[in-house]
């Protein structure tokens, strides 16, 4: 089964980009992966944790935040949960600086997350929503689609602010 | 509950099954299984895959237009349970399959059509060009009247295979 993937990456590769995520696959980690992941990276999306860079899809100031700690979950946040996370690039002018540690909420997730019907649900890129400690959101806008996860979480105000909900 | 198609081959996604990717764009894309999911990470165009439905009502293999597709259509808004209603709906379903069946053979049937005709003749021309690989030139003019009718089925089946042989 290594030569059909070995093969298929080979013919496929020129045309992928490395944006695209993809998922699955975790079992084929042998040498193949390492000498072709510049071809197509298979990544087995993982949960958000410490170090995890996210993109900040409000209009709080910050672009950039990374996660410090994920509060709740030993291996890390998923779709819908809080973090804390610092401010590593931010707007000129807006209402937090670099270096700022802050809450946020995971609004969007690589991690397919399982929805109750059974079904999956996962997004293209990891992106958060700045949030105070009461769990209300800094920012005035929300962009890019949410999931109606928030809605279990109580992040009631999130969700009026969205534009599209998935 | 809601009975969705998967965009890469457009069967139906049942509650409990399948993926689904949203877009930043917001745009949704569900699959059924993950074949489907991993040809769309391959960025395969579904309209080129032959397995799929796209593909199928592209070329014209499958109905495109009939009265039948009308009574799926998309519907958003809910309506009120009445358990008449529902009975009348399920019978109805399994009529307007049975119709839409018989249609799509019908429409298959039509496709096929003149196709053993063409093998006919693509198999008497064969004949008359090729007989030499089979027999000698000398022993069919030896004995024609014994040859064609006699070796008509042996050399179809032969040329059948000399045929595949030589693909």
């Amino acid at each position: 089964m290594a030569w059909t993937s070995a093969s298929k990456l080979f013919f496929v590769g020129r045309s992928l980009l490395n944006g695209l995520s993809n998922h699955g696959l975790g079992l084929w980690r042998t040498s193949h992966e390492i000498t072709c992941s510049s071809l197509l990276s298979q990544q087995q999306r993982t949960f958000i944790q410490m170090r995890t860079n996210l993109k900040v899809v409000d209009n709080s100031g910050a672009k950039r935040i990374m996660c410090i700690q994920a509060l709740k979950g030993k291996k890390g946040a998923r779709l819908g949960d809080t973090i804390v996370a610092s401010v590593k690039e931010s707007q000129p002018g807006g209402k937090v600086k670099k270096g700022d540690v802050v809450y946020a909420v995971v609004v969007r997730a690589a991690m397919p997350r399982g929805r109750c019907d059974g079904s999956e649900v996962k997004f293209d890129d990891n992106a958060a929503v700045l949030v105070n400690k009461q769990g209300e959101p800094i920012g005035t806008r929300v962009f890019g689609p949410v999931p109606h996860e928030l809605r279990k979480k109580k992040h009631v105000k999130i969700l009026s602010l969205a534009e599209h909900i998935a | 509950m809601r009975l969705e198609k998967c965009w890469f081959c457009s069967s139906t996604v049942y509650p409990g099954h399948g993926i689904q990717f949203v877009r930043n764009d917001a745009k949704i894309f569900r699959f059924c299984r993950s074949k489907c999911h991993k040809n769309f990470k391959m960025k395969r165009n579904p309209r080129k895959v032959k397995w799929t439905k796209a593909y199928r009502r592209l070329h014209g293999k499958d109905m495109t237009q009939d009265s039948t597709f009308e009574f799926e259509r998309k519907r958003n808004r809910p309506e009120r349970y009445d358990r008449n209603l529902a009975e009348n709906t399920l019978k109805a379903i399994k009529k307007i399959d049975k119709v839409r069946v018989e249609r799509e053979a019908r429409h298959h049937a039509k496709r096929m059509k003149g196709k053993r005709a063409k093998e006919q003749r693509e198999a008497a021309k064969e004949l008359e060009q090729s007989i030499h690989m089979v027999k000698a030139p000398a022993a069919l003019q030896q004995e024609p009247s014994l040859t064609l009718p006699k070796i008509k089925v042996k050399v179809s089946q032969q040329q059948l295979e000399e045929n595949r042989m030589e693909e």
